[in-house]
């Protein structure tokens, strides 16, 4: 099993794109219980990455809850990044 | 969904523009308060090194080689902050929930490229400070803060970062607010180890720089809060293990006992803990505000600790402590505020303030 923040940057080398729920809904059954393993936290993280230039924004919307919901995706560069430094 | 829904949907826009500023706004609040913090770990850490057996050991009948109380209490006193800050950071991260986390990444490639930088920025940087601060007094902290300028230097050598004209103007307005500092150094009682101390304080931020670019790369990853509690327990421990002992064996003092006293030392040791809470939170905050608002914005906003280490000190050791020395003269707080302009016009565009403002 690898840390949190490297699974969801990890996921990301194998979808087109995901939201903060579709990380939640991917890793639930290794990650659910987790303390940091919650919705803000891993907003968060996703924001991070997206700061420092290993994934990217690739649009928004509201969900049925009228909640924000905002898609990234790896770019090529990010992804061979994330590939080179996490195993897994 | 796609494009689309972005355009004909205002809530979608309004709540992503919330979301971003609050991010922005928070990393901002994050990195300043590292500033901060870093004042008070300065002032506490240099506290408890003034109290109990601190002041046997800095006294005439302590003793000791004059290498002993420069070079091992300087260590000793960096190891039993760092040491104390990682107990804090092993707390934390247990009550939080990532402990097992830590465990895991330490063993990875970005946990060793942290554990690697933290060995530089732990050990050898905060024993160069607290050299520093010894020998020269609280006119070292500023020329530890020219940490971001050599982070660009460094990382313009290293990783081919960005090194524009204008970056390079601020690094010269931090050099000559530096020599404006060291110009005032003969107004205070350490004149002798002066130059020393500022020489240390140099090799602090030399140190720093490193890590600070070298992290940069690390918090991409890995979480602020585990990679915090990798740099304390890596810092802590090799201070304790490795150079203690070093320097012990150099001037042949009983480290093993001074270690006992240092953490037995009833009024010493509530020092050392606050000390190692601040720095716990300051280095926590500088990684994670980096991350958050971009290591530009980031390191600009922890780089007002070159204002914040002479303040602290000066109300913790001066004001409310009534110890002498710790004013500093008017020409190096003027200084102060020159070097953090500096720091600042390194790391952004000033311009791009006001731009956003318009926007």
């Amino acid at each position: 099993m690898i840390p949190l923040n490297y699974a969801i940057l990890k996921m990301f080398t194998k979808v087109d794109e995901a939201c903060a729920d579709c990380v939640m809904d991917a890793l639930r059954d290794r990650y659910g219980n987790y303390k940091a393993f919650k919705k803000p936290a891993i907003i968060e993280a996703l924001m991070t990455a997206e700061a420092n230039g290993l994934i990217e924004e690739t649009r928004f919307d509201l969900d049925g809850n009228n909640e924000l919901r905002v898609y990234y995706r790896a770019h090529e560069e990010g992804a061979a990044t994330i590939n080179a430094y996490i195993k897994g | 969904m796609g494009n689309a829904s972005i355009a004909v949907n205002p809530a979608a826009v309004a709540a992503k523009q919330k979301l971003v500023a609050s991010f922005r706004s928070r990393g901002i609040v994050i990195a300043l308060l590292s500033g901060l913090l870093y004042g008070f770990y300065t002032a506490f850490m240099t506290m408890g090194m003034s109290e109990g057996i601190w002041t046997v050991w800095y006294g005439a009948e302590s003793g000791l080689s004059a290498f002993a109380v420069t070079y091992l209490l300087a260590a000793l006193g960096a190891a039993t902050t760092d040491t104390c800050s990682a107990m804090w950071a092993l707390g934390f991260a247990t009550v939080r929930g990532r402990f097992g986390d830590f465990l895991r990444t330490i063993k990875t490639k970005p946990g060793l490229v942290m554990v690697t930088a933290a060995i530089i920025g732990g050990p050898l940087a905060s024993t160069a400070y607290v050299v520093g601060l010894q020998l020269a007094g609280s006119i070292v902290v500023p020329i530890a803060a020219l940490c971001p300028a050599i982070g660009a230097i460094l990382g313009r050598v290293w990783f081919k970062q960005e090194l524009n004209s204008r970056m390079i103007f601020g690094i010269v307005i931090c050099f000559g607010a530096s020599a404006m500092i060291g110009s005032t150094g003969l107004d205070i009682n350490a004149a002798d180890n002066l130059m020393m101390g500022l020489l240390f304080g140099f090799l602090a931020a030399l140190c720093w720089g490193i890590e600070g670019c070298v992290c940069g790369y690390g918090t991409s990853m890995i979480d602020p809060e585990i990679g915090i509690t990798i740099r304390q327990v890596t810092s802590g421990f090799s201070n304790l293990i490795i150079l203690v002992p070093l320097f012990g064996m150099i001037s042949g003092a009983d480290t093993v006992g001074m270690v006992a006293q240092s953490f037995g030392d009833a009024s010493a040791m509530p020092w050392f803990l606050a000390a190692g809470l601040a720095a716990y939170l300051t280095f926590m905050y500088w990684y994670k505000g980096n991350a958050m608002c971009g290591a530009a914005l980031g390191m600009a906003c922890n780089g007002t600790f070159s204002f914040w280490g002479p303040f602290c000190c000066w109300v913790v050791l001066g004001l409310a402590m009534g110890i002498d020395g710790w004013s500093m003269p008017p020409i190096a707080w003027a200084a102060a505020v020159i070097m953090t302009i500096g720091i600042f016009i390194i790391s952004m565009n000033p311009m791009d303030l006001f731009k956003k403002k318009e926007a």
